[in-house]
């Protein structure tokens, strides 16, 4: 986890506080060289700590999920960096990316099916060489990220044969088999009731304090976002148009412009906003 | 560690599958000692270069022959060395006799336990029907084998005085040569001065393949006094049926074992459309001779002279000359010239 | 909770061994001519203690000059295909995807034959002739291999679907030159050559050929098994194993070139034989699961013990000729192909 022996081309920041700083990073994708660019994301900011909670904000295709990618480091910004602890996402080699940046996504289709245990062991491919094994202290591993999503139970069952909510915490363990650094979920809240919702919420504030993880979520959900999240960056179209505190970004006329929609924002006791649709006269 | 495990295993893996081989050469090596092939207990040997370039070892007398082609065997049999035969192809049907010989399979992937059982002095091959895996195989596993190849009458016969030679029958060969040549300068004679007649010798109708000048029935055809129309190099040229009406062949020359079959055949082929462009076709022209004309072996002469008489039966009048064994032609009325628009003549034989 | 251990490894592989073993002894017995059990141990045991010059000499010539080759042959080239089959459908994510479906057989059908036109127009030494068609049809093999390869890529690294349409449609089109070669081949070549595409191991192949299948079998099948927990996060899906950590971009063409050269081998030396590489794989998955760490040397067995038992029964059923061993795993393996089917398996 600290710096390793390997000269990546970073430095460490100054400021040992701040595990994931997005600096200017941008990116655009054209099908064709010689065409103009289809899809851009401009220069975007923000940094996060352990044990913070960060939602990305904002309508469909408004570049939310390449952000996540240029986060993870699957993808290689334009312009800009990303630093994990320092270290530039994009530059890791593989395993050790493994080891440091999970990610929970809508999981492609199985070709051939596997039991729930299996699927979160897999977790663990990036620790320790690659042909080998699981040892004693993997299945411990296994059996406690299972057991902090509350799917134990869910331990010895194929993984065609559950429901979507019982394979969104299965793939979530299997990502805290990873123990990562950083916890990065697309849209997980997709096809959840609400209140799958909010305890998949629950559970990733918690997780976050207790394992110090640092979490981004990509979301369109406003109100999921304002009540769990320590810090949201709002997107439209490809651009940042405001980083903050819930409070601070969720505004009336500003929500109102990039959701194309009428709207009011309370602020609760609490000091989150909540967001509600008007009411019908 | 466990990774190192693995790998260890997996290489002990190869070193036993290296001892699996390396047993199996040790023991060929030992048995590579002359004295353990064939039947006879001395070892004498005589040196022949075969039709591959090879240079062959051939153990003396040859007691034990297995043949791996129809060819080869009736020429065994045409030397009289019948006797020593033991084992011969599926294909081997003629004389009558050679179908009850053990069989090792066939032409071009034979039963090499089947022949090594047979223990074999001598296996026969041929270059173009047989292939040069199997000889190779053959010499790998210590015996000897020789290969023939003709492309002309004239090599038919040099070939099967060769192999009488190695086979320890000079005498037989030589006059069976002599007769074969004489028969020939017999045939040649009396053709002299009369045209060649125009052919096509149909191999396989659909589609429809001939025979290549190169090979040893293009060279049968001339000397029954027929000139192929095929100009290919290729030993079966597929040819294209515009280009045959083209050409118009004076006669279509078949080869069966029963000719009652291919005369049926022949009334549907007429059938056809296209081949309604052929006069010979049209005015049944056909010869059908024996399949002997298919085997590079002394039975071809048989069939050149089937053939020579059957398209030019003029040169064959005259009550002495009349085998035995032959029928008379159904019908026929001579040929003198190109005017052929009369009724349908039918030369067909037996 | 019973993660895959090395000892359940390696009773798997022992179990299959001994089928192995067994079937092996079976194949030794039959065939042309008769050979009794306890003779044959006894005889080996005779050579174990080198007192072989005792033995019959046509008895030793059968069982160690052409069974025995011709059955660690068919070991060899099942193992490879079968392995080879395992990593293609990792590679390709497609459980229909066999060692031929990037064209590796198509290439070497062609090499082949052009061997064997030029064999005719070039006059060689018997030596060399013989190698001379497995060396054409290895040629043409890796040829096809390389050209999909670089067709099969986009920005630089290989993408699964155009790297599957790549080697399709190189398939067809060498299809198309096998055709028209095929017509201008005499007679006996062709048959040759149509027993050849069939699948064919009566053909005695040289003992340095043999070495050779062997060696790169080892090789090639252990360096697919190097990468196979990387192999079984693969079948997750590409993305998600790239971010398990798995250097997705290395283990594709890794994968690619070793089982590209075990198809190449394999082919090179028997031709195309069907169904081995396309259900040994599916089997072994029904019969010991998907992880890679057991797949792939189960298949390998599987493989080795399909192909003995299809050609012991393709040279002794029309005894003395034979079928061609391709025809004997055609014949088996669509109705066990349909078996697997109906169970879902696929």
């Amino acid at each position: 986890m600290s710096s390793s022996a390997r000269g990546f081309a970073e430095a460490p920041q100054l400021n040992a506080d701040v595990r994931l700083s997005v600096e200017q990073v941008s990116y655009a994708y054209s099908a064709n060289p010689t065409q103009a660019p289809l899809f851009t994301l401009e220069a975007t900011s923000f940094q996060a700590r352990p044990g913070e909670l960060v939602a990305v904000l904002g309508p469909n295709a408004s570049g939310k999920s390449t952000l996540l990618k240029l986060i993870a480091g699957t993808l290689e910004p334009l312009s800009g960096r990303v630093l994990l602890n320092g270290f530039a996402t994009h530059t890791l080699p593989p395993r050790t990316r493994g080891q440091r940046i999970a990610m929970v996504q809508q999981e492609s289709p199985l070709l051939f099916p596997s039991r729930a245990w299996e699927f979160v062991l897999q977790g663990r491919h990036a620790h320790g060489r690659s042909l080998r094994f699981e040892t004693a202290d993997d299945v411990l591993i296994a059996r406690n990220a299972l057991a902090q999503v509350g799917a134990e139970h869910l331990s010895d069952r194929w993984m065609d044969q559950i429901s979507g909510g019982e394979k969104q915490r299965v793939i979530l363990a299997r990502a805290l088999a990873q123990q990562p650094l950083l916890l990065l979920l697309d849209e997980p809240t997709l096809h959840l009731d609400i209140g799958a919702q909010v305890d998949l919420l629950e559970t990733l504030r918690r997780l976050a304090a207790a394992n110090r993880y640092t979490v981004v979520v990509v979301t369109h959900d406003l109100n999921l976002a304002g009540q769990y999240a320590d810090l949201v960056a709002l997107f439209q179209k490809g651009k940042c148009l405001r980083v903050g505190a819930p409070a601070t970004v969720f505004h009336r006329e500003l929500l109102e412009q990039v959701f194309q929609t009428q709207l009011t924002v309370e602020l609760a006791s609490s000091g989150r906003p909540r967001v509600s649709l008007p009411p019908v006269p | 560690m466990r990774t190192r495990f693995i790998l260890g295993a997996a290489y002990a893996a190869l070193v036993s599958a290296c001892c699996i081989g390396l047993c199996g050469s040790a023991v060929r090596a030992q048995a590579d000692t002359p004295e353990t092939h064939g039947t006879s207990p001395k070892a004498t040997y005589k040196e022949v270069v075969d039709d591959y370039g090879r240079a062959v070892r051939i153990p003396q007398p040859v007691q034990r022959i297995v043949s791996l082609a129809p060819s080869l065997t009736e020429t065994i049999y045409a030397l009289g060395l019948q006797d020593r035969l033991v084992g011969d192809t599926d294909y081997c049907d003629y004389p009558a006799d050679a179908q009850k010989k053990t069989k090792v399979g066939g032409t071009i992937n034979p039963n090499l336990e089947q022949i090594v059982a047979l223990r074999p002095d001598l296996v026969l091959v041929t270059k173009n029907l047989n292939h040069i895996e199997t000889v190779q195989a053959l010499d790998n596993l210590g015996l000897a084998s020789y290969a023939t190849d003709t492309h002309t009458v004239q090599g038919i016969i040099s070939s099967t005085e060769r192999l009488a030679d190695i086979l320890g029958v000079s005498e037989a060969g030589a006059s069976l040569g002599a007769d074969l040549e004489h028969r020939l300068a017999d045939l040649q004679q009396r053709l002299s001065g009369i045209p060649p007649r125009r052919v096509l010798f149909v191999v396989w109708s659909d589609p429809l393949i001939s025979v290549g000048k190169d090979t040893f029935i293009g060279d049968a055809l001339r000397w029954a006094g027929a000139s192929s129309i095929v100009e290919s190099a290729q030993d079966w040229p597929q040819m294209n049926l515009e280009e045959v009406v083209r050409l118009q062949p004076e006669f279509l020359v078949f080869a069966a074992a029963h000719g009652d079959s291919v005369e049926a055949s022949f009334d549907s082929l007429a059938e056809r459309p296209g081949w309604r462009g052929l006069d010979a076709v049209r005015q049944r022209h056909f010869a059908i001779i024996s399949d002997a004309v298919n085997r590079p072996a002394p039975r071809i002469v048989s069939a050149i002279e089937e053939l020579a008489r059957q398209l030019h039966p003029e040169a064959f009048s005259g009550p002495s000359e009349e085998p035995a064994d032959k029928k008379p032609p159904v019908s026929f009325s001579r040929h003198h010239n190109e005017n052929r628009d009369a009724t349908e003549i039918c030369l067909c034989v037996r | 909770m019973r993660p895959l251990t090395l000892s359940r490894l390696a009773g798997y592989c022992a179990l299959l061994g001994a089928v192995l073993f067994i079937v092996v002894v079976i194949a030794l017995k039959m065939g042309a001519v008769p050979v009794s059990l306890y003779g044959l141990g006894h005889d080996l045991i005779r050579v174990a203690f080198r007192q072989s010059s005792q033995l019959s000499t046509e008895y030793q010539l059968i069982i160690f000059d052409i069974r025995l080759p011709r059955i660690l042959l068919a070991i060899f080239v099942g193992a490879s295909l079968s392995v080879a089959g395992s990593g293609f459908q990792a590679l390709l994510r497609n459980p229909l995807a066999d060692p031929y479906v990037l064209g590796v057989s198509s290439g070497a059908s062609v090499g082949a034959i052009l061997a064997l036109i030029l064999e005719t127009r070039v006059a060689l030494s018997p030596a060399v002739a013989v190698v001379f068609t497995p060396l054409g049809a290895f040629l043409g093999a890796t040829l096809t291999v390389s050209a999909v390869y670089l067709l099969g890529r986009r920005e630089g690294e290989i993408d699964t679907p155009t790297l599957l349409l790549a080697g399709v449609i190189s398939a067809s089109f060498l299809s198309a030159i096998i055709m028209f070669f095929m017509s201008t081949l005499t007679g006996g070549n062709y048959h040759g050559l149509a027993f050849w595409m069939m699948g064919d191991l009566s053909t005695p192949i040289q003992p340095l050929l043999g070495w050779i299948l062997r060696v790169g079998f080892f090789v090639a099948a252990g360096t697919i098994y190097m990468t196979a927990t990387d192999l079984n996060l693969l079948l997750a899906g590409e993305q998600e194993a790239m971010h398990l950590g798995v250097d997705v971009r290395r283990v594709r063409v890794v994968v690619y070139i070793a089982a590209s050269l075990l198809t190449a081998l394999a082919v090179s030396v028997s031709g195309a034989i069907a169904f081995v590489g396309l259900l040994v794989p599916h089997a072994m998955r029904l019969l010991f699961g998907s992880d890679h760490r057991v797949l792939l040397p189960t298949a390998a067995l599987g493989g080795a013990i399909a192909l003995v038992v299809a050609d012991t029964l393709a040279r002794t059923v029309v005894s003395p000729s034979e079928v061609p061993v391709g025809a004997m795993t055609a014949l088996a393996g669509a109705p066990l192909f349909l078996y697997l089917l109906r169970r879902r398996a696929l």
